[in-house]
Parts: structure tokens; sequence; C-alpha cells
């Protein structure tokens, strides 16, 4: 939490000028009542005009000085506290960047997204209010405490007393709505989450006419939010009452306490009244003083959530015997007895997993829903580590190459195609940044989208992705397809990505592809698109089922065969059989 | 150090966007609309706040009092009456203050609370289209960021803005009683104020609704860029998308710096005119003194009152700050209130209670916004119970057709009838309840797995979930789940895959039983022999329903009654399968490049 507040340090100076124009202010203000009495007392009394006009116009200028000061600490305020907002923001996002995927299953994407915004924008408040009247509220407290001990020790005792149980409530205060304000943050998410499943939803939703059960559900968490933040604030509103009822028991008790002196003698009247006076402007502080307790809570809790992020350890990071000049040459890959669990569960998602596929060749996945293919996939780039074994490119383990090489070098399409908003242009070019035009239009013509791309409103230049035109499925796989071939990469990897595709258009696809030369994965369900495959590898519950060529496996594997036919039928089965036995041996 | 002097002016670039302040008093009554339903309470807070403001001037008053009489006057016996007095009006000070606090954080929140559902409920009346323009983040950003910016002025400023009125006028009046002349003096600076506000607002109302908008922007790239960490992750992106963020970050920051600063003058004027009217009371009433128009001791009363005068002035200023930016959250979230709804022309329209299945397109066309035409010309009817099997290449124009019939988006031209009524004429709800959807894609909540199926069907027993899930052949892999049914599914999918998901797809639209089916691309990431299993449960769902399916594996659709081949958005061929393969056209090249690649 304390390093969420440490990154003020850079501001230093424009701080402490905030907080010296804050003073000057004060001083001002102070200063005031003095001149006010010099008028009366020199001027007017003496009924010397000269004096009046001197010191009115002192006063004038002070007042103009103190605007001045005022204005000024503006411009600091607004600078440190929106540039402390800037470089958390902008540190939780980075760290957020190296998050691995274990990490981001600890924090929701609704919560980070909060975390980034409402909990800066509450930092970034106490901020802006602390260097504009945050000093305030100490100084005329102590002022008046000060000032009444010179007056009368014995009396401003009492306030001397009640000063350290004020402090002490004020902190209690501080504790407790600061974790219940926490409570209030991590309901915000709660409310957001739901917001954000309903939008991602939404079609879904419609169509099933969930409306009143998303309904019941967000005002649940809306509700939780009320709740929390009730009970919260109310925490909070009740420290003025109490602080002003013991500063207002504190002021009966000098009067008590004063009169009983007054009347052996020991002190003047005028004496006590000065204490009372500066009694009722210590309690008039009150007011600010709850409202930065508010702020410093809020502040507080928002603090703790964001330190949370910064602190998270990363465990998916580079290892120290990380070969730095290594980068992949020409994209042999091997898998030896690769096991692996995500790190959240126990059961183990593949096991013993080996094969090898050398560069330049293509290996078909087939295996039945849930039987790992993904989640093999997944460990070339290192978007999970191997549980056990290894997996090698070009005879290297994966761990010691640089982790931003490695990826540089595969490309990837997910099974959901996810496009972000921009431009087509832009998407496609998103896997490669210096890539020119002609290389994105080279990519979309493989990918066999050029030429819907043409036909969309402004070509490549139309928005796509969350705020873009409607694209089909198969438009979007296309898209995301081309994304990946534009980085030319060394290793293709395409995980159902043409399951949108009609047949047609798939076996352009793949031709195309043919000619980029990588070493290509393809995880498929048709056989049609596993027979043009080099190597197939058929995964059934983790484990290597059989691997070979499509003739190879039709000969030993039933598995296989089963397949085949669920896709044929009997009498097509024969022909694929025969011609594929004709034509590829 | 600050980099506010040498800085350019960004402002002008910043007003070239299309960020309007609005009239602002119209959006603060709007809120203002939300009290009503709590005006008892709420009137029970401003009694509250008169008991707790006049105790708090007679306290004070008491203690003159005390000291005058019984201290000066040497009465101890008096004296501890009165004190003991005073502690009764002290408690009654505090209970009061601590009430009117109790019951405006409850009024705040009820309106908050309200204003948030409001927002959501608009969510879920608003068609389609509207998300397709609108990022997610962006639209969540205005339940969080938005409302909880009103939030958190509604607390504390309603009290403030009244106690702050009610101190004003009674200071007034006494500072009249006084002496009219200088009461003058003391409000000249209201116009001035007055001027001086109108100035800030003008520059604060509409950098505070940029530094909101800003905020939300932020808030859209970060969900974005969240959904799709796994491409970030994978193509290596993580710089290009900090260098990203950083721009709109640097966007949100200047936004914020100019509103922030503007409105951070506000105070400091109020102090300056509190100063200047100290000096021109101190000064004219010297004048005025050595003339012996008004006395030293009215003076000096005076400038105290005038003291008393500015604090509430100056807290009023202070509250207009947040009240400021909780106007521009307020606007962001009317807004979209005031979009227009999906259900706006339904006046007449009709309930249909049971539905047979017999659809029929008449001359459909339809394109999405600022798209070319999608579909046009589609002309076909399907008789009760029939299966319809779309097919074609992609972006013909299939998914379209589903959403047509469900009114997702309503035809441009031409009509939709189902059994002989438009579907226009037809409420969305009562229509889309006679459906169930596979759609292409399987989307699941943050839930257990009985949850997500039962989403079908809300009303449905464990036992009928559990059927539905085994017909879809769902059941093995989820009791291989280490919570089986019970096992929560995270938003991210971790854990199962995506042809799982489908699977659970198809179990929720098998458990709601309707009569007319529609399964766009139900089975796509679904092996082949699974797929062939479910093919038999999904055939017995068919018969008997309407039902409309998507599919590329032409092999699934055989058995279809009738097959639409799509192309660029119209009808190129339609028959049974045998038909269609008969005429050798596209279907039949389309059905033989499954088995002959061109090898």
């Amino acid at each position: 939490m304390w390093k969420v507040f440490s990154y003020l340090k850079t501001y230093r100076v424009a701080i402490a000028a905030a907080l010296f124009l804050t003073l000057a202010e004060l001083a001002v203000e102070l200063l005031q009542p003095l001149i006010m009495a010099k008028i009366i007392d020199e001027g007017i009394l003496k009924g010397d005009l000269d004096v009046v006009k001197h010191w009115g116009t002192v006063m004038f200028g002070l007042a103009l000085a103190a605007f001045a000061a005022g204005i000024a600490n503006s411009f600091f305020s607004a600078h440190v506290s929106q540039s402390y907002g800037f470089d958390i923001r902008s540190r939780v996002f980075e760290k957020v960047q190296s998050f691995s995927f274990v990490n981001f299953n600890k924090f929701p994407a609704s919560s980070l997204i909060t975390r980034m915004t409402h909990d800066v924008t509450q930092l970034q408040n106490t901020v802006f209010m602390s260097l504009r009247i945050m000093l305030r509220a100490p100084l005329l407290l102590a002022g008046g405490v000060i000032m009444s001990l010179f007056v009368n020790w014995k009396l401003a005792m009492v306030l001397v007393v009640a000063l350290p149980f004020l402090l002490f409530f004020l902190r209690w205060v501080l504790q407790t709505a600061g974790s219940m304000f926490r409570d209030v943050q991590d309901k915000l998410d709660g409310v957001n989450r739901v917001m954000r499943e309903n939008l991602m939803g939404m079609r879904l939703i419609k169509a099933f006419l969930r409306r009143d059960h998303e309904s019941a559900r967000f005002e649940e968490a809306s509700d939780d939010l009320k709740t929390q933040t009730v009970s919260s604030l109310r925490i909070i509103e009740v420290s003025i009452p109490v602080l002003l009822f013991v500063m207002n028991v504190g002021i009966l008790f000098i009067l008590w306490f004063g009169s009983r002196q007054v009347n052996l003698g020991a002190i003047e009247v005028g004496e006590v009244v000065a204490i009372v006076n500066y009694s009722f402007r210590i309690s008039s502080v009150l007011t600010i003083i709850s409202f930065i307790i508010m702020a410093f809570s809020r502040a507080k809790a928002s603090a703790q959530r964001i330190g949370e992020v910064l602190d998270t350890e990363i465990d998916l990071v580079e290892s120290e015997d990380t070969d730095h000049s290594l980068s992949v040459q020409k994209g042999n890959i091997e898998y030896k007895n690769v096991s692996f669990r995500y790190p959240d569960s126990e059961a183990l998602v593949l096991q013993n997993v080996s094969f090898s596929v050398k560069s330049g060749e293509t290996l078909a996945i087939l295996g039945s829903t849930g039987s790992g293919k993904t989640s093999l996939f997944q460990l070339t780039p290192r978007l999970y580590d191997v549980t056990d074994g290894e997996v090698l490119i070009d005879g290297k383990n994966v761990k010691s190459y640089p982790i931003e090489t490695l990826r540089k070098a595969i490309g990837v399409v997910p099974q959901e195609a996810v496009l972000f908003t921009g431009t087509v242009h832009e998407n496609i070019g998103w896997g490669k940044e210096e890539a020119t035009e002609e290389e994105i239009v080279q990519a979309a013509k493989d990918a066999q989208i050029h030429e819907t791309v043409m036909k969309l409103p402004n070509q490549y230049e139309t928005r796509v992705g969350q705020r873009g035109v409607n694209l089909s499925g198969g438009q979007k796989q296309r898209l995301s397809i081309a994304r990946a071939v534009v980085r030319k990469p060394k290793i293709l990897m395409l995980d159902d990505s043409t399951s949108a595709l009609d047949l047609k258009t798939e076996a352009k696809l793949l031709t195309a592809l043919k000619k980029y030369s990588c070493t290509t994965f393809i995880i498929t369900q048709k056989i049609s698109t596993a027979m043009e495959a080099d190597h197939i590898l058929l995964l059934d519950d983790g484990r290597v089922e059989a691997r070979g060529t499509h003739t190879e496996l039709l000969e030993n594997s039933p598995l296989y065969v089963k397949i085949v036919q669920s896709q044929f039928g009997e009498e097509d089965f024969q022909h694929v059989k025969g011609f594929k036995q004709t034509s590829s041996t | 150090m600050s980099k506010g002097s040498n800085r350019p002016h960004p402002h002008n670039h910043l007003f070239g966007e299309k960020v309007k302040p609005k009239n602002w008093s119209s959006t603060v009554k709007r809120i203002g609309s939300y009290f009503s339903d709590q005006k008892w309470l709420l009137s029970l807070v401003l009694l509250m706040v008169i008991i707790s403001s006049a105790l708090s001037l007679l306290g004070p008053f008491l203690i003159g009092v005390a000291i005058d009489t019984y201290i000066v006057g040497e009465n101890a016996e008096g004296l501890t009456k009165l004190l003991i007095g005073l502690i009764f009006v002290f408690i009654g000070q505090s209970v009061s203050i601590w009430l009117q606090n109790y019951w405006m954080i409850g009024i705040a929140q009820q309106t908050v609370y309200r204003m948030r559902n409001d927002l959501f409920k608009q969510f879920h009346r608003l068609p389609i289209s509207f998300f397709d323009k609108r990022q997610h983040g962006e639209l969540m950003s205005r339940v969080t960021n938005d409302i909880e910016n009103v939030s958190s002025t509604l607390n504390s400023s309603f009290i403030q803005v009244f106690s702050s009125i009610l101190t004003l006028v009674g200071t007034v009046g006494v500072m009249i009683y006084l002496s009219p002349m200088l009461t003058l003096i003391s409000l000249s600076i209201i116009p001035l104020m007055f001027f001086g506000l109108k100035w800030i607002t003008k520059r604060t109302g509409a950098r505070f609704k940029e530094q909101q908008r800003n905020l939300g922007e932020i808030n859209g790239y970060v969900e974005e860029i969240t959904s799709g960490q796994r491409i970030v992750k994978s193509f290596s992106q993580e710089k290009r998308v900090i260098e990203e963020f950083m721009i709109k970050n640097e966007r949100l920051k200047e936004s914020g710096y100019w509103a922030q600063t503007f409105s951070g003058f506000i105070p400091k004027l109020m102090n300056v005119l509190n100063n200047g009217s100290f000096a021109l009371i101190a000064g004219v009433g010297g004048v005025l003194a050595l003339n012996g128009k008004v006395s030293i001791g009215v003076i000096v009363i005076f400038v105290e009152y005038s003291r008393q005068f500015t604090r509430p002035l100056n807290d009023l200023a202070n509250q207009f700050n947040t009240l400021l930016s909780a106007v521009a959250g307020a606007e962001r979230v009317f807004e979209i209130l005031d979009e227009s709804k999906e259900e706006r022309d339904e006046e007449e329209a009709i309930e249909l209670s049971a539905v047979k299945g017999k659809v029929e397109f008449r001359d459909v066309a339809f394109s999405y916004e600022g798209d070319d035409q999608t579909v046009a010309g589609l002309n076909f009817s399907v008789k009760e119970g029939e299966t319809v099997a779309l097919v074609g290449p992609t972006g013909a124009g299939k998914t379209t057709v589903v959403n047509l019939l469900s009114r997702f988006y309503d035809a441009d031209k031409g009509q939709i009838l189902l059994d002989g009524h438009d579907i226009k004429n037809v409420k969305r709800n009562s229509l889309r309840s006679h459906m169930a959807f596979v759609l292409q894609d399987s989307f699941l909540f943050e839930g257990s797995i009985f949850e997500n199926i039962r989403y079908g069907r809300l009303g449905a027993t464990d036992e009928e979930v559990i059927e539905a899930a085994k017909l879809a052949n769902a059941h093995s892999f989820i009791q291989k789940l280490p919570k089986g049914y019970n096992a929560i599914l995270n938003h991210e999918g971790s854990g199962i895959s995506q042809g799982q998901k489908q699977l659970l797809s198809i179990a929720r639209a098998i458990l709601a039983d309707p009569s007319l089916l529609i399964l766009d691309e139900a089975t796509s990431s679904i092996d082949t022999i699974t797929e062939v299993k479910i093919q038999e449960a999904l055939q017995r769902l068919m018969t008997g329903r309407t039902s409309f399916v998507i599919a590329h594996r032409l092999n699934t659709i055989q058995q279809a009654d009738q097959i639409l081949v799509l192309h660029d958005g119209g009808i190129l061929e339609k028959g049974t399968h045998e038909e269609l393969l008969n005429n050798k056209g596209f279907y039949h090249s389309l059905y033989h490049s499954q088995l002959k690649q061109e090898a």
C-alpha cells in the first residue's frame, strides 16, 4: 500500500510549492484580524484617515496576493494529482501486461478495470484535496491549542487532555472506515462484473428473455453496494457529532472550572472568554477533519487494492539461463513427455505427450471435445509452462528463449476470433507493427478475406471490433488468420480456426498458407483438413492415442476410423479410404 | 515541476471534439426527480438541519449569557443549572446532526441505487444495434465511474447547500438590522461571485464531461485488452498496448488537469472576494465611523458577521466543484437513458400464446448500419414442424436471417410472418419466448454448470437439467469435473473447452423446449463423434418443431426438409438434399468439395 503513495515522491518540488502556497494563504488569513485591529485602534479611534487608507490598501494588496497564491496552488495541486493518477494507471497497466494467466485468474477483469479507473480517481482526488486543505485543519487545531496554552495553561489543559482522545478516536474511525470502504470497492467490482457479463452476453439474454432474471441479479449486486456504502458512510458521519459533543463538553468544563478559578481570583474573566473562543474555533475545524478522514479512508482502501495488483508476483518469467541471443531459426518442434495441469486444478490435462514436427511440416491435431488440444497449443508460446517434460524448438527448451523473441516467431490464431476496436488495416497490422500496405493486403488475400474487405464500406479503413461493423464468424476467423500470417511466422498455430469457414474457402486458405513454409499446427475437427497434413496427432483424454499419416491412422487407429466414419458415412468412407490410399502413398 | 505555466493550451483542441456542456440546471433537476419518492424523509432531514443550525446558534449564545451573568456575576449555583441545560442543547445538536447525516446517506444511496438500476434496465431495452457501436468497458464506466461521481456528491452536498443557505439568510437578516449600508457593501461581492462562477463553470463544465469521457475510453480500452489478453500475449504485443494506453492515459490526464485547475479557482475566487469585502467594510466602515455615521462596535460586529456570511458562501463554492463533476457524470448516464428503446413501436403489438411454427419470409431485405446490403430479396416459407438448413459461404447472410427472425434487428424491407402474423406486430418478448437458440458464440455466465444450463428454463428441476445435459452429451464431461454440476465456471472459461461450452449451450436449448429451435453453428467446435451422438438428440428435439439450422458440415443437415443455399445475401438454391445434388449447382459442388479436396 505504501508503495502506491510512494509514487508521489516524483512530485516533491511541486508538492512543496503547493503546500507553501497554502501556508501563504493561511498567513494572510491570520494577518487580517491584526490589520483590522490596527485600522480600528490607530486609525478610527485616533481619527487618522491616512492610517485607515494605508492599512486598507495593505489589506487589499494582501488579499490579492492570497488570491494569486490560491490560483497558483490550483495549478500545482492539479498537476501533482493528475500526474500521480497518470503514473499509477500506467504502472498498473504495465504490471497487468506482465501478468501470466495464473495471475489473471486471481483478478477478474471487472475488478482490474475498476482498480485502474475508479480506485485511481479516488486516490487522485484525495491528493488534490490534501494539497489544498489538509494543512489547514491540523494547523488551525494546533494553533488554537497553543494560543490557549499561552492565555492560561491551566484552563487549556482541558483541551490538551481532550485532544489525544479525539486523535485516538479519529484513528479508530479511519481504520474501521478504511476496511469498510475496502468492501465498498469490492462490491463495486461485483456491480461491474454483472454489468460486463450482461454486455457480453446481451444477445443470449435477449434470446432467452432473461431480462428480469438478470435485473434481479444486478439489483442484488447493486443493493449490496448500496448497503455497504451506506454503512461505511454512516460510520464516518458519526465522527462529527461525537467530536463536536466532546469539544462542547470540554467548553462546559472550561466554564465550570473557569468560574471557580475566577471566584478564587486565580484568573481573569477575559482569559476564560478567550479560551472558550479558541475552543469554538477548534470545533469549526472538525467538519474539515471528518471530510479528510473520509477521503483518507477511501484512499487507503483504494491504495490497498492497487497495491495488491502491483505486488502480485509474476509466476511466468524468463528464467536465469535465458539465452538472449537465441531466436527461432528453423521451427523444428518437439514435445518430450509433456504433462500439464492448469495451475489451479488437480487433474492432468495432458499426460506424457511426445511428438515432433520438422520445420515446414504441417501437423493436424484431432481429438474429442475436451481432450487437451488447446492446452497442448498453449505450451509452445509459453502461455503456460509445462508441469512435466519439455517443449523444444530447434532442440532447445522454449524456456531458454527470451519470451518476446519466442512469441514473435509464432503466429497464433485462437479458437475465438478476437478483434480489437480499430480498422481492418489496424487489426491485421496488429500482428506486425512495421507491416507495409502490401504485406497487409497480401496477408488478407492469403487468408481469403481480401474480397470481403473490399466490399466493406471503407475497405481496409472500416472499423471492426467492439465498435465496428457486423462481421460473420467466418469473416472474423479469417481476419484473425491474416493477423497471424502477416508476421510471416516460423511457427503457425491454428486452433480450430477454420470451423466457421466453408470447405471451399478453407481449401483455398490452406493452399495459400503452404507458401509460407512455416511449421504449422492445425487443430481441426475435419478429416478433410487433417488429410492434407503431413502428420496427424490424435489425442484422447490428454494422451496421444495415435500419430502418423492419414493412411497409417486408417490402418492402426480404430478411433480415427470412427471419426472418419462419423464424417463421411459408410459409403463415402470407402471412397475416402480408397481415394487417399491411391493418391498419397 | 509544474508544467502549468509553460504548457501549450490544449483546450482548443479539446473543445474541437464533440463535447457539449448541456444545460446543466436541467440535469440537476433530473437528479432531483429521483428524490421525489423520498420527500418525507427529505423533509425530516431539512427539519434536522434547521434544528441543528438553531442549536448551534443557541449554544454559543447561552455560553455568552453564562459568562456575562454567572462568571462575571459570580453566581455558581445558577451556573451549574445553566451548564446542565447546555449539555442538553449540545446533545440535541449532536443528535440532530447525526440524524440528518444518517438519513441523508440513506436517501442519497437509494437515489444512486435507482439510477444504477435504471441504467441497467435501459441497457436491456436497447436494441442490439446500439451495442454494435459501443465498447463494453465504455458503457461499464457509466455505471461505475459516472454514477459513483454522482454518489459522492449527493452524500454531502445536499445538507451542505441547505445549511449554507439557511445560515446565509439568517446572517443577512441580522446584518441588515445592524446597518443596511454596510450590508449593501458586503453583498456587493455577490454579483462578482456570480460572474466569476459563470466564467469558471463555462470552462469546467465541458472539461469535466471530457474527463469523464476520457475515463470511459480508458475503461473501454482496458476492458478490451483484458478480454483479448490471450492475443496480446501470443503476439507479444505488450509494449504496443502499453503505448496505446499511454496515449489515452495522457489525454485523460490533460482533461483532468484543466478540469481540476479551473474548478480549483472557485474557492480561491471566493476567498479573494471575502477578503475584499472584509477590506471594504473596514475601509468604508472606518470612513463612516470617522464621520460618526456608525459606531465602532457596529463595525467590529459587522466584520465578524461578514465572516459568518462568507463561510457558507465558501462552503457552497467548494460544493460547486464536486457538483460540476457529478453533473458531468449524470449527463452521461442520462444520455443512455435517453437513447431510443427497442420496443418503441409496439403499442399495438400482440402476444402470441401458442405458436405452430409456420414461417414465411416475403421479399425481405436488410443491411447493418453503414454496411452494404447484407441480405435482399429473401423469399421462402417453412411449414410447421419443418427443419430448414441454411448453408452458404461465410458472410452470405445466414446469421442475419436468424437475427431478423428473432428481431434482434428489424428488416428494412419486406415481411416476416410467423403463423401468418407479421412479426413486427408481435411483442419481442412474446416472439422470443417461443424460440430457443444455440448461438454462434456460446456464452457462459460466471456460475455453476447447473445455473448455466438452467438458464434455458429457470424453473427446471435438477433432474431435468441433468436429463438435458445427457441428451446434449455433456453429462460425461460434467461428471469428471471436481464438483460436477456444481462446478463454478468463471467467465474467462478456464477449465472447460470451447467444444464443451457448445455442449452446455445445446443442453440449455434442449431444456428450453421451444416451438422454434434455432441452431447457429451449434456444433462447430465439437468433434464429429460427439456430434453424431448429439445429432440423434437434436433430431429428436427437432421433430415436430420448426427448426433453423446453420451448419458448415453438410452431412449434419442432410435430413433437413429444406435447404436454403445463401450466396451474397440472396437465395441461390433451395430444395432437399437430393434435389440440390441432382441440380448439380452450388450445393452440389459444395458438398463434393467436402470429399474431394483439389488434391
